[in-house]
């Protein structure tokens, strides 16, 4: 068994996951905010590979490349809206973007 | 003849449609005559299905004055189709067509034809004459579907529709609160006398799987079964031939047009009940308690009856006593076996009583609608032509020879005393009485009315339509219906001429104990047209000649003011407690849980959604805390059960 203990690859992810759920609740901009859920979509794969190996299995590693492929469509769309706004002359700040308030 | 059968039951139900149909796209007029044609083509078709049943079958010699062979034909039943079926039991949509069903076919739409054409002239002006006729064509067609049944489904079907278009008409004026009251208390007491029919069908049912005419009256049930079933039967013919203890309504649902008085509760509708006994007489017979109970029932009411018309004031009121009385006596004719001669008055009845309403109505409508009899003296000096049709027709009701009543009259009571029992004596006695009391309030009514000096009141109020005493649709039926109630009763002169008697022979054969020997119809005959004759002379020394007093005897009059109280008592026993539960259910249930639920609920939905919307921030940030906020919780949740 090479590199550090498994614990350190989930103890890494869990920082991680934690600066982008951070990321998505603090800041305003559309493109930082997309960014952020790319962070802790990622989070998830480091540590779904970690265990995967930590448990000789080779499912996990799969789940990985789907989520990759989930994350592509997502921030295809995200990025697709950005532009989408942006070409309408709209502000980018998440916060102005309410039209569903009670 | 059975297509007579059909076109007489569709001609009205398609002058109904057509009215209805064309709304007020015609006018007024035009509605009125499509209804008076449609019953003049049921006429035809009646006289269509007689004549087909006199052809048929027919044996012997034919009359030569009334044209009827000595024995005519059974009856057809014709099928349209299949109408009802539920595992065997099967009913279908079928006509019967037999001397009973046709005579009562001729009844209907001849005398139904000419009230309706009266009604041209009798409604003329009204605001919803269209709603009018398109009803009385329907009347007609439901009491020809009660009379043409083919079986005892479609005659409940009919019977039940001739309740409604009663209902209708007697609520026909609907801003006057009294006839919308009498409407539907018409129709109530009626929905009980349907209700009690409907049961005795359920009972038939049970025991038979059937409901037609034929194999009920052959099957023999158990005396309890048998029993129940006639006793449902005659709940149904009581209330709608508004006898004791159900006849409360008919005086009230003179609140209606006249023509309908005269129609309806004179003519056709009211006489059912005795149709219905002469029907089903087998089940009757098989039944003889309650078949004595219908006799005595129409004692009781001929009497009663009569004796409150003596004080009504209102002349339509007084009519509508007397017919009650009258059916009286068809009740007992029918009860005591005497189904022809039951039939024969009620024939007899249809043809005076109508004419005795539409002279009325002649009255009422010369005096721009009053009714009250005690200020109309002397109108017979302005109106003579109804002053005399209106006397054919009263000698007719009294039965004084040899006007029609006293015809089939006699022979009812005649029929009493061929039975030669105890109560058949009684029967006699009342029905002697009876004659004695409607020959005092006919024409206590006739002297109050028509002669002498008109009074103040009607020369200020008489006003003529154009140069006769009506319009010529109205004189004409009036007048067709006085030469019909002066010789309409020489069709049969007991014992010595029956063909009426023979002619219903084949469908309800008179029992032998109710036929009289020929003394009893001589004796009989002059009790009764002697009584009859005393009660005039009563009427004429107390009313015209104001030789005797009127007995004072406050008690009494008092109690036949007030109907002997029977409104009063129904009042107590039924309407005043069902009144006083529903108060206390209103007070402590309805208004307190029932409507304070509601606006509760309301409130609470309020507030709680005032509270929720305050989480619709409408951040995203807000809807990802919340999220993630879950999701942390699931996790937690997770970590702590393991």
């Amino acid at each position: 068994m090479l590199g550090p203990d498994v614990a350190w690859y989930v103890a890494v992810a869990a920082v991680l996951f934690g600066i982008g759920a951070l990321g998505v609740l603090i800041r305003r901009n559309t493109i930082v905010v997309l960014l952020s859920l790319e962070l802790m979509l990622n989070a998830g794969n480091l540590a779904l590979i970690a265990l995967s190996r930590h448990w000789h299995n080779g499912a996990g590693q799969i789940f990985a490349l789907a989520v990759m492929a989930v994350a592509a469509s997502e921030v295809c769309v995200g990025l697709g809206l950005v532009v989408a706004l942006n070409r309408r002359n709209l502000s980018l700040d998440v916060d102005s973007l309410s039209e569903l308030r009670g | 003849m059975t297509g007579g059968a059909w076109l007489c039951l569709l001609a009205p139900l398609g002058g109904t449609i057509l009215i209805t149909l064309c709304g007020t796209r015609i006018p007024r007029v035009v509605a009125a005559w499509i209804s008076t044609v449609s019953c003049f083509v049921a006429f035809g078709g009646a006289v269509w299905a007689f004549l087909g049943v006199q052809a048929r079958h027919a044996v012997g010699p034919v009359n030569p004055v009334t044209f009827l062979p000595a024995v005519p034909g059974r009856g057809e039943i014709t099928t349209a189709w299949t109408w009802l079926q539920s595992g065997n039991f099967h009913v279908g949509l079928q006509l019967l067509v037999d001397p009973l069903s046709t005579v009562m076919m001729l009844i209907v739409s001849g005398v139904g034809a000419l009230i309706v054409l009266y009604s041209i002239g009798y409604m003329d002006g009204d605001e919803e004459e269209r709603r009018y006729f398109a009803y009385m064509s329907f009347f007609v067609f439901s009491m020809l579907l009660l009379v043409e049944g083919g079986n005892l489904l479609l005659l409940l079907v009919g019977w039940g529709l001739v309740g409604l278009s009663s209902y209708l008409l007697i609520g026909f004026w609907h801003k006057r609160p009294s006839a919308v009251q009498a409407a539907k208390k018409a129709f109530v007491m009626n929905a009980f006398g349907d209700a009690t029919m409907a049961l005795a069908f359920f009972v038939l049912i049970a025991h038979t799987h059937s409901l037609s005419f034929a194999p009920n009256f052959d099957v023999h049930l158990s005396s309890t079964a048998i029993n129940l079933v006639a006793l449902g039967l005659l709940g149904g013919a009581v209330a709608k031939s508004a006898q004791i203890p159900l006849q409360t309504w008919l005086p009230d649902a003179m609140e209606g047009p006249t023509p309908v008085s005269a129609l309806i509760h004179a003519a056709t509708m009211v006489t059912a009940g005795v149709y219905l006994i002469a029907r089903t007489h087998p089940i009757f017979e098989q039944a003889p308690t309650i078949e004595l109970i219908a006799a005595g029932t129409g004692a009781l009411t001929l009497l009663v009856a009569g004796l409150i018309a003596l004080v009504q004031t209102d002349i339509k009121r007084v009519i509508a006593y007397s017919t009650m009385s009258q059916i009286g006596y068809m009740f007992l004719g029918a009860g005591v076996g005497a189904y022809a001669n039951g039939m024969f008055h009620l024939l007899t009845h249809a043809f005076f009583k109508a004419l005795l309403f539409m002279a009325a109505g002649l009255a009422i409508h010369a005096l721009a609608g009053e009714q009250d009899i005690r200020r109309m003296r002397g109108l017979g000096q302005l109106m003579p032509f109804t002053k005399w049709c209106f006397l054919a027709g009263a000698l007719a009701l009294v039965g004084i020879p040899p006007f029609s009543g006293f015809f089939s009259k006699d022979s009812i009571v005649a029929a009493t005393a061929a039975l030669g029992t105890w109560y058949g004596w009684i029967f006699w006695v009342c029905g002697v009485a009876g004659a004695f009391l409607t020959g005092l309030y006919t024409f206590r009514l006739w002297f109050l009315v028509f002669p002498g000096e008109p009074s103040p009141f009607v020369r200020e109020h008489h006003h003529r339509h154009g140069r006769l005493e009506g319009a010529l649709t109205m004189l004409v039926p009036v007048g067709v219906l006085a030469v019909l109630a002066t010789v309409g009763g020489w069709l049969q002169w007991s014992p010595r001429w029956t063909p009426f008697t023979d002619w219903l022979a084949p469908a309800a054969r008179t029992l032998p104990v109710a036929i009289p020997t020929n003394t009893q119809e001589y004796y009989t005959s002059a009790a009764t047209v002697l009584a009859g004759l005393a009660g005039i002379a009563v009427a004429w020394a107390i009313y015209s000649e104001r030789r005797i007093a009127i007995p004072a005897a406050p008690f009494w009059r008092r109690a036949l003011e007030e109907k002997f109280y029977f409104d009063l008592l129904y009042d107590r026993i039924f309407y005043a407690p069902a009144a006083a539960v529903a108060n206390v259910l209103r007070r402590e249930f309805e208004e307190p849980v029932v409507l304070q639920t509601g606006s509760d609920l309301g409130e609470a939905a309020l507030e709680t959604g005032g509270l929720v919307r305050r989480i619709q921030t409408g951040f995203l940030r807000t809807y990802v805390l919340f999220l993630a906020a879950g999701a942390a919780g699931v996790v937690l949740a997770f970590l702590i059960a393991k």
